[in-house]
């Protein structure tokens, strides 16, 4: 007979408040539904109700771990619509920001994927990993998390001791390559729990339309920054991490290789930073009619934002589709003849967030 | 896949008014939507619908949709407004659609006939189907801000 599970909206499994009903027969889950919406915040509405400065302050507040990704976004988006072209140093800043996030998040990922199987000392050494990031964040912005570094035409200020930081990167490679690395993928206990668990293929992929470590780790090879290059990507160059395996280890191991290329384009875009100014226009930007429709790599992958100007003093319509609202979904599609313990896992494995998902 | 055979593939779909290409992206407006045409139009181009955004018009009027198609290198905005405060459904085509227009209906009253599921994604208990429609159409526009050289004086 089957019976249905509620996990959520609030439990211990899951990082932020939503909704996973699991139908099962004994320990195996045949099917589960999702149900978000518990963090609504209707970001969207109030970005009409901001003027163009204001809503980058907003916007950061979508997520409160790829908070740089939004603000930096939003700002590209104006200046797609206004012509206007951040100059080089502020380009390279902003990569180094959004690298170190990237960082941040994959590292809070893992750590939570570290606890969510059991692994309490690999949960340990990912966050005192994490803690090298965050410290180089505050170093660097002012702020472990909503940097505010970014403004319409470029960045708010510069990026001071950067042989400090790549004295903090090399450390964090050590760390990544020597612990967590082997943690994950060496560990018997660890790969019991990720071999062959949460099994997306590669067909269900594209028909769920995930995106980012996701979509990556099902064969899928997409990633903005290769792609569609922006900021100094195209320069640094960039090779997107790729698996088959199409289960959570997948996901994991994706992610991973993703952290060691973050670092290697920190440290070269430090290398390379060119002299020049920080933004291309001082004080209050104008946005002319238009739109214009942005994406770029997040951490959990494509975000996407639609901005429509009417020449106003504030947006006309601001549309944020996040990497969350198109994985979660997925969930469905790998929880069917999974175990019902290792719900945790799979869930996790898609990085949901709901902050994001709602706005 | 070049910017040329893209505006050239959509040519062809039912309800085209108006195709601009410009140097990384498509805007293809309709007039009215054909789904089944649409996803295999996308299908063959191997596009991925990305995101849906719809925008309400008038408090009691209809509502604008943009189809956000991702191809590898470029973006694809398909365009059309609601008629009678409705659209035929892409979900049953392509499932990325399906939480993209359960939000748009939550939100912004949108009918959408052939949708599998309309139950509310976003809309907390209490609030009824639309509640933003109002709210976005009559959303305050703050005056710009006094110069910084005037606020000295």
């Amino acid at each position: 007979m089957s019976y249905t599970i509620p996990i959520g909206p609030y439990h211990p499994a899951l990082e932020e408040p939503f909704k996973v009903k699991a139908v099962c027969d004994g320990e195996i889950m045949r099917s589960a539904t999702i149900e978000v919406g518990f963090s609504f915040r209707g970001i969207e509405l109030l970005c009409q109700k901001r003027n163009w400065m204001e809503v980058v302050t907003l916007v950061e507040r979508v997520c409160g771990i790829c908070s740089n990704t939004h603000s930096m976004i939003f700002c590209m988006a104006a200046e797609k619509i206004a012509g206007i072209e951040a100059p080089k140093r502020a380009e390279f800043v902003r990569t180094i920001v959004a690298e170190l996030e990237r960082l941040h998040s994959h590292l809070l990922w893992a750590g939570i994927g570290a606890e969510d199987i059991g692994f309490r000392t690999l949960f340990m050494e990912c966050y005192a990993a994490r803690e090298t990031v965050m410290d180089q964040l505050e170093r660097l912005t002012g702020n472990r998390v909503n940097y505010g570094m970014n403004r319409v035409g470029g960045v708010n200020r510069d990026l001071g001791g950067l042989p400090d930081l790549v004295a903090a990167m090399a450390d964090l490679r050590r760390r990544l390559t020597e612990v967590v690395v082997p943690g994950f993928t060496a560990n018997p206990t660890a790969r019991a729990r990720l071999v062959g668990v949460g099994p997306l293929t590669r067909d269900q992929a594209i028909e769920w339309g995930v995106v980012g470590p996701v979509a990556r780790a099902s064969g899928l090879d997409i990633d903005v920054r290769r792609d569609e290059p922006y900021l100094a990507y195209a320069e640094l160059g960039f090779t997107p991490s790729l698996r088959t395996d199409c289960d959570v280890f997948a996901r994991v191991v994706v992610r991973v290789e993703e952290m060691l290329e973050s670092i290697r384009l920190i440290e070269a875009a430090a290398a390379a930073m060119p002299d020049g100014p920080l933004a291309a226009l001082d004080g209050w930007p104008t946005i002319p009619p238009g739109e214009a429709t942005v994406r770029i790599e997040a951490p959990r992958g494509e975000v996407l934002y639609h901005v429509v100007s009417d020449g106003g003093p504030t947006p006309a319509r601001v549309k944020i589709r996040t990497p969350s609202f198109v994985n979660i979904p997925a969930i469905e599609a790998m929880v069917p003849g999974q175990q019902l313990a290792d719900l945790a896992i799979i869930q996790a494995s898609v990085d949901p967030c709901i902050s994001c998902t709602d706005r | 896949m070049t910017a040329v055979t893209l505006p050239a593939a959509f040519a062809d779909l039912p309800g085209v008014t108006g195709v601009r290409a410009s140097a990384n992206s498509l805007r293809i407006d309709l007039d009215h939507l054909e789904p089944a045409a649409l996803a295999a139009a996308v299908a063959r181009l191997g596009l991925r619908l990305g995101a849906v955004t719809g925008t309400p018009l008038a408090p009691e009027g209809e509502t604008e949709m943009v189809y956000h198609f991702v191809a590898l290198d470029r973006l694809v905005d398909v365009a059309v407004v609601s008629r009678g405060r409705s659209l035929p459904s892409l979900a049953p085509h392509l499932k990325p659609a399906v939480w993209a227009e359960r939000e748009i209906h939550d939100l912004f009253d949108v009918a959408f006939p052939g949708h599998p599921d309309l139950s509310p994604l976003m809309r907390p208990e209490g609030f009824a189907t639309g509640m933003m429609r109002g709210p976005m159409c009559g959303a305050r526009r703050p005056s710009a801000p006094v110069p910084a050289a005037d606020l000295s004086e």
